[in-house]
């Protein structure tokens, strides 16, 4: 029974449905006597959800026989005539009869089956617990009194005593808090600090020794503003920008665990990132976008690509691949989906409620299903599919990729021809020993001797398609598109997958009213309405933690300090007024990023200095009220862009290739080929770090130190831990002795001038500062010591560490191993080269850079 | 190094915290890091209860070993072989010869003779299930309790680093040796939503970590340390310095001495020959397991709070025979020899081990030379602090299908596990998302039966 309700009807539905139950207790009974324990005791074995699932069946569920596995449904309701369990059972070849490797069922066994079926195949239904979908007194409470999900206010701004001191606003609601508090805001930065602090905050690099010199020439206001529009305008922003964005879009380049397969197009989705931030795309457009590109109207094919990348927002999240059940693997992406979607725009959890009504927030199961429905009816084309104890390229569906628009050229027919032979020759090989006695036999290796036929055969065949494919050309991106059965779909007791509960319809969140907001189109999936609900300027929650994350890049904090969070159980606004009055004047302005970022810049409250009085701090440890600038350290991408920057080896411009571009879908190891590549090139790129390939699991060597985000969860905010792993990799990293090697030799080369000059040029490349003199003095006697020390460089063949290695290693990935899980254990990851300087002169110089890279100042914005 | 300021003590204590050097950072930081326990959160902490174990070796089977052949004697399964199994399949027999040893009569086949001497000293856990039959979720289950891609936990030893803290400050408190680089590679001894520095430290068994290696000789990489840490306390001395300044200059002192003490503690070259030749250390990757055991107990005495090794290659749908004999004979003789060598100093006072895999397999045939994976029924062994010796908890039936007493879902071993080292699993939480997450999620009973 089928039943389908409207949410506040739900509770009266279920009551019926219980009702209607009871009718087939007979039947039900039936089964349970005759037919469970036929299941159970010959067919569980290979066919349930604790063992395996032969030929995608399952037997111990019931939709599992209606859907049936790899040839169809097992059984058909009332027509024993067309269901396959009967013939599979019934067969005379002994070899295709089930159960397999056993005695047949019995006549009586065979006959109580037929019946059941006959009968409609029966299955007991399962409860619904009654806590779901009944309207809930406290739900309502809280809808109406939680600050986070009421109508925006149109707070004014409040009068303050030292009226000179604000540039505006903004200014006004913190010292309005700041006097109330009898804090006073402390000395402004200094022209360095603050020229070193906008830099790196709107674009994650740092200045020029020429932009310093320009600024300490003129540090008026108007000269800063120059700077900030200068900044904004540069392509730099939106490698900084964008990289926010993506921490909280869970952005990496393959599935993640627990097999991982990498998402070679999913570098197309970071550009459009990328350029849509630096366009200042509107933030509104930016997630209707990312939500429902498809369905959005496009005025040509470039534009169409553009939408449909964007869609790789949905389906670049982590997938559990090796999930046996394609209705569980659909509903764990839609899950994360889920949880994506709400969290980085909403700052809700409303994937808590998959398996219950959320336990603190007014988020009940059936709001989730509601949502899930949108989903489920969505494809998710990340290009890969589900499938148990796959191996090679078992998980890769080419037709579950976004294809985009571009014309491929027909391969050259002489080619086609070549490889048509090749392919028809090793069919023909294969098909001769596939199964003989000969082909059986065990070679040297273990294996079969027929395997290398079909393996040679399965290759051509790979690159046959291959050649015409236009996938595999790369005019394809991961992305979603309305599946071709839009549906409302079941809610799931306790969240598991097969266990169908009441229909729910599509729809949104009951948390908060958004008036005017489209009803679904019946026809489509219902993302455009998502979509749009979500972005509505009625909607309270998107554009709060919009601002509010915006807010954290430059000022170190949110006033929301849970920034993904926004639900009971997180943080209040420290300034609540001036979030709402953000959050209007984003919408007003258009949803622009840029024009809030430029107008946060510009408050006295950005540039004040970080100096920190100890009453202050007495006061307001946390500095929440914002009396001064809270120093921030750099992230992960920032202290190696700083470092190439500094050394004089960062390429501005972006790789001509993304380095996941070569990888086919097939399960990466951690430890393997392909990561050890992908090392390879992380380790010897000199561009930004945000073109660095970023698979989930294998993260560049140079970023692994400082935090780097856990691509695997929405993050508003990265972690900032001191550890003495960041020391051994200021100390002893190739990348960083590199890096002060490269900037040694420049400095020897290029200088020409004064060793003090020399040393200048070191500071304002890497702290934005000239040294005083007790430093110049301080990094001479260091430099004349270190080289006068003539120790024997520490021992050399230590660095050279087995570079051969990697040819071993191939040999054996085409699958030499009996098992495809059975994988090779050495790490090709685990080596790193030494870096020496040539002479004593260059190596005190290369020793006195890194120091500087090394030092805390460097790593902190303050 | 100034400490006026109460706050900003407080935050380098926080900010500097870190798998490695806790007690050490205090000794720098100064006499008030004694009191400085609800400050930061890797110094030692006193369970919730008086428990015996302080750390944990868990040496890992991955691949799932077949029990009917090695550790579950079954002598239905050995009466009945070729019939057919409840359920479908044709029950295969083990080919290997069991008998009992030691004063439990415990049986054993004779691929493990030297796990078997060992069979008074042993608490087994007969009765364990789980909820896939498929390596990479089961493994990642297994170290994190929850399968759930979407949302990945944090491991079990970051769960035990987090609620204990770290024994030796010098040291990583969670080192894992060769760990799987696939079924969830890094999501295995990962610390998720957990703060960084609970994460495991994943080393290779020829012990090899990134960075370790000083890029110059001591002395003078120690002129050049000194050159950072006076920039360093400049910094420090400036008003309004970024707080985590002082946790920096500490971390650079412990960086620096972990150069040293860190690749002495993972050489294994400087053992006795005696003690080689027992665990049968020897080069190349027959060697590796060995290797993995010997370390275990270098890092355990030194205080690792978490150690994790671990053997692949047990997968046996097919060459099962050879394949036992081939894997027994890596991981016998060393896992016997880690037995007894942690007996033997006493560290099986208050160290637990456990042995096991991520699931078992059936007692039916699997084509001509194979068993299939089984997540209803299969056996661990404990070992050590807290457990009874010679005893056994549980069981599956007589064919071992399916667990029939003594159950226990991973959630149950990992309660047990955090029991033994005198956590309690429902009260080791941790915010995040809006909720409080633990290693058992909404689960988990703890074995008390088992406790010695």
């Amino acid at each position: 029974m089928k039943s389908y309700v409207t949410r506040t009807g739900l509770f009266l539905l279920l009551a019926v449905s219980s009702a209607q139950a009871a009718d087939d207790a007979g039947e039900v009974e039936f089964f349970e006597k005759k037919i469970r324990p036929i299941l159970s005791g010959n067919c569980y074995s290979c066919h349930a959800a604790d063992t395996k699932v032969a030929g995608g069946l399952r037997v111990d569920d019931l939709n599992g026989l209606l859907v049936g596995g790899d040839n169809g449904p097992a059984i058909v309701k009332g027509d024993p005539g067309k269901s396959l369990l009967l013939q599979r059972i019934c067969q005379t070849d002994a070899k295709r009869r089930m159960p397999r490797d056993s005695d047949p069922l019995t006549a009586e066994q065979i006959a109580d089956l037929t019946q059941w079926i006959a009968t409609g195949a029966a299955w007991p239904v399962v409860g619904v617990p009654f806590s779901i979908g009944r309207e809930r007194a406290d739900y309502q409470e809280l809808r109406k009194t939680h600050w986070a999900w009421q109508p925006l206010t149109k707070p004014s701004a409040p009068q303050v005593a030292a009226s000179s001191w604000p540039v505006g606003d903004v200014d006004r609601f913190i010292l309005a808090k700041l006097e109330s508090a009898k804090l006073e805001p402390v000395k402004d930065a200094s022209p360095e600090v603050l020229l070193r602090r906008i830099t790196f905050d709107l674009t994650g690099l740092p200045p020029s020794p020429a932009e310093i010199a320009d600024f300490l020439k003129d540090s008026s206001l108007a000269a800063y503003e120059k700077v900030v529009d200068r900044l904004l305008a540069s392509s730099a922003f939106g490698e900084r920008w964008g990289r926010h964005w993506l921490d909280v879009a869970r952005y990496g380049e393959s599935t993640g665990p627990s097999r991982n397969i990498p998402y070679p197009f999913a570098y197309k989705y970071k550009d459009y990132v990328l350029d849509a931030v630096n366009r200042d795309l509107p933030f509104d457009r930016f997630i209707r976008e990312q939500i429902a590109g498809d369905l959005l109207p496009a005025a040509d094919n470039a534009e169409r690509d553009r939408l449909l990348t964007a869609t790789g927002f949905l389906a670049l999240g982590v997938k559990d691949v090796n999930q046996r059940f394609k209705v569980r693997f659909q509903m764990d992406n839609v899950d994360e989906q889920i949880d994506t979607v709400s969290r980085s725009v909403l700052g809700l959890t409303v994937s808590c409620a998959r398996c219950h009504d959320h336990k603190f927030d007014p988020i009940p199961a059936t709001d989730y299903y509601s949502l899930a429905g949108i989903f489920t009816s969505t494809d998710d084309k990340a290009g890969v599919r589900n499938k148990m104890g796959g191996n090679g390229l078992d998980y890769y569906d080419p037709a579950m990729l976004v294809k985009l628009s571009h014309e491929v050229a027909p391969p050259p027919p002489e080619k086609v021809a070549e490889l048509q032979a090749r392919v028809d020759e090793a069919k023909k090989a294969w098909d001769a020993i596939r199964g003989t006695p000969e082909g059986l036999k065990r070679a040297a290796n273990g294996q079969p001797t027929q395997r290398p036929f079909r393996l040679k055969y399965e290759r051509l065949q790979a690159e046959f398609q291959q050649l015409s494919d236009p996938v595999s050309q790369g005019y394809a991106v991961h992305g979603v598109t309305d599946s071709p059965t839009v549906a409302d779909t079941q809610l799931r007791i306790r969240g598991e997958a097969e266990n169908l509960g009441p229909v729910v319809p599509r729809g949104f969140l009951t948390v908060f009213d958004v008036p005017g907001s489209p009803s679904i189109n019946p026809g489509q999936s219902g993302r455009l309405e998502l979509a749009e609900w979500l972005t509505n300027a009625e909607n309270p929650l998107a554009p709060r933690v919009a601002v509010n994350r915006i807010w954290l890049h430059l000022f170190g904090q949110g006033l929301v300090s849970t920034v993904d969070n926004f639900g009971i159980k997180g943080d209040v606004p420290t300034h609540p007024e001036l979030l709402d009055y953000l959050a209007n004047d984003f919408i007003a302005g258009g949803w622009s990023t840029k024009k809030l970022v430029r107008e946060l810049v510009l408050t006295h409250a950005y540039r004040l200095g970080s100096e920190a009085p100890q009453d202050h701090v007495d006061q307001d440890p946390a500095n929440r009220l914002i009396w001064r600038h809270s120093p921030r350290r750099m992230d992960a991408e920032e202290v190696r862009d700083a470092i190439l920057a500094a050394s004089g080896d960062l390429q501005l411009t972006p790789p001509a290739e993304a380095a996941v571009k070569e990888l086919r879908m097939v399960e990466m190891r951690d430890n393997g080929r392909e990561a050890a590549g992908i090392q390879n090139k992380s380790n010897t790129a000199l561009h930004r770090s945000i073109y660095l390939p970023l698979l989930r699991g294998v993260i560049p060597r140079a970023l692994e130190a400082f935090d780097p985000v856990t691509q695997t969860l929405v993050t508003g905010q990265r972690d900032a831990t001191t550890v003495p792993t960041q020391a051994l990799f200021m100390l002893n990293s190739e990348f960083v002795r590199n890096e002060a090697l490269a900037s040694a030799k420049r400095i020897r080369t290029e200088g020409g001038s004064t060793a003090q000059n020399a040393i200048t040029q070191v500071y304002l490349k890497a702290l934005g500062r000239a040294p005083s003199g007790d430093e110049v003095k301080r990094a001479l006697d260091f430099i004349d010591a270190y080289q006068s020390d003539d120790f024997a460089l520490a021992d050399n063949e230590s660095g050279q560490q087995s570079e051969e290695a990697s040819t071993e290693i191939a040999a054996t990935a085409d699958g030499a191993a009996a098992n495809p899980d059975d994988v090779p254990r050495d790490d090709q990851t685990a080596r790193e080269g030494k870096v020496i300087a040539d002479d004593s002169q260059t190596g005190a110089w290369m020793a006195f850079v890194q120091s500087v890279f090394a030092s805390a100042e460097f790593r902190f914005i303050r | 190094m100034n400490f006026q300021n109460r706050f900003s003590r407080r935050s380098v204590l926080r900010s500097a915290s870190s798998g490695f050097g806790y007690l050490a950072l205090a000794g720098l930081l100064g006499k008030e890091a004694a009191a400085g326990v609800d400050l930061n959160p890797l110094l030692p902490k006193p369970p919730k209860f008086v428990a015996k174990a302080k750390r944990v070796i868990f040496i890992f089977m991955e691949g799932a070993m077949s029990g009917v052949d090695t550790i579950d004697y079954k002598a239905e399964l050995q009466k009945n072989d070729g019939k057919t199994a409840p359920g479908g399949g044709k029950l295969v027999a083990s080919k290997f010869g069991f008998k009992q040893y030691g004063e439990s009569g415990t049986w054993f086949s004779e691929l493990l003779p030297n796990i078997a001497s060992h069979a008074d000293k042993l608490c087994w856990l007969r009765g364990l299930h789980t909820d896939t039959p498929a390596h990479p979720q089961a493994v990642v289950q297994l170290h994190t309790g929850s399968a759930n891609a979407a949302l990945t936990r944090p491991s079990m030893g970051s769960w035990m680093l987090y609620g204990l803290g770290t024994e030796n400050q010098d040291l990583p408190g969670y080192i894992t040796i060769n760990p799987s680089p696939n079924f969830g590679g890094a999501v295995n001894y990962g610390s998720a939503f957990l703060p960084a520095h609970f994460q495991g430290t994943k080393i290779t068994d020829q012990g090899f970590l990134p960075n370790l290696k000083a890029s110059a000789v001591a002395a003078q990489q120690r002129r050049q340390l000194d050159l950072i840490q006076s920039m360093n306390r400049d910094l420090s001395a400036t008003p309004g310095a970024p707080d985590p300044v002082d946790g920096i200059i500490a971390s650079y002192e412990l960086g620096f001495r972990m150069q040293d003490k860190v690749p002495a503690l993972l050489d294994i070259s400087k053992e006795p020959e005696s003690v080689k030749e027992a665990y049968g250390i020897k080069d190349g990757p027959d060697g590796a397991f060995a290797r993995q055991c010997l370390m275990a107990r270098r890092l355990s005495e030194a205080g690792v709070r978490f150690v994790e090794i671990c053997q692949p290659g047990w997968d046996h749908h097919n060459n099962l025979h050879k394949g036992l004999i081939e894997r027994t004979g890596n991981v016998d003789q060393a896992t016997g020899a880690l037995l007894a060598d942690l007996h033997q100093r006493g560290l099986l006072d208050d160290t637990l081990v456990l042995f096991g895999s991520e699931f078992g397999r059936q007692p039916t045939a699997q084509g001509q030379d194979g068993r299939d994976h089984n997540i209803t029924g299969y056996s661990m062994f404990m070992a050590g602090a807290g457990v009874k010796k010679g005893f056994t908890y549980g069981g599956t039936d007589e064919l071992g299908i399916k667990a029939v007493e003594g159950q226990m879902h991973t959630n149950d071993l990992h309660a047990t596990i955090l029991a033994l080292l005198g956590l309690n699993h429902e009260e080791l939480t941790y915010r995040y998302a809006g909720r409080d997450f633990r290693l058992t999620d909404v689960a988990g009973k703890v074995a008390t039966d088992i406790f010695a």
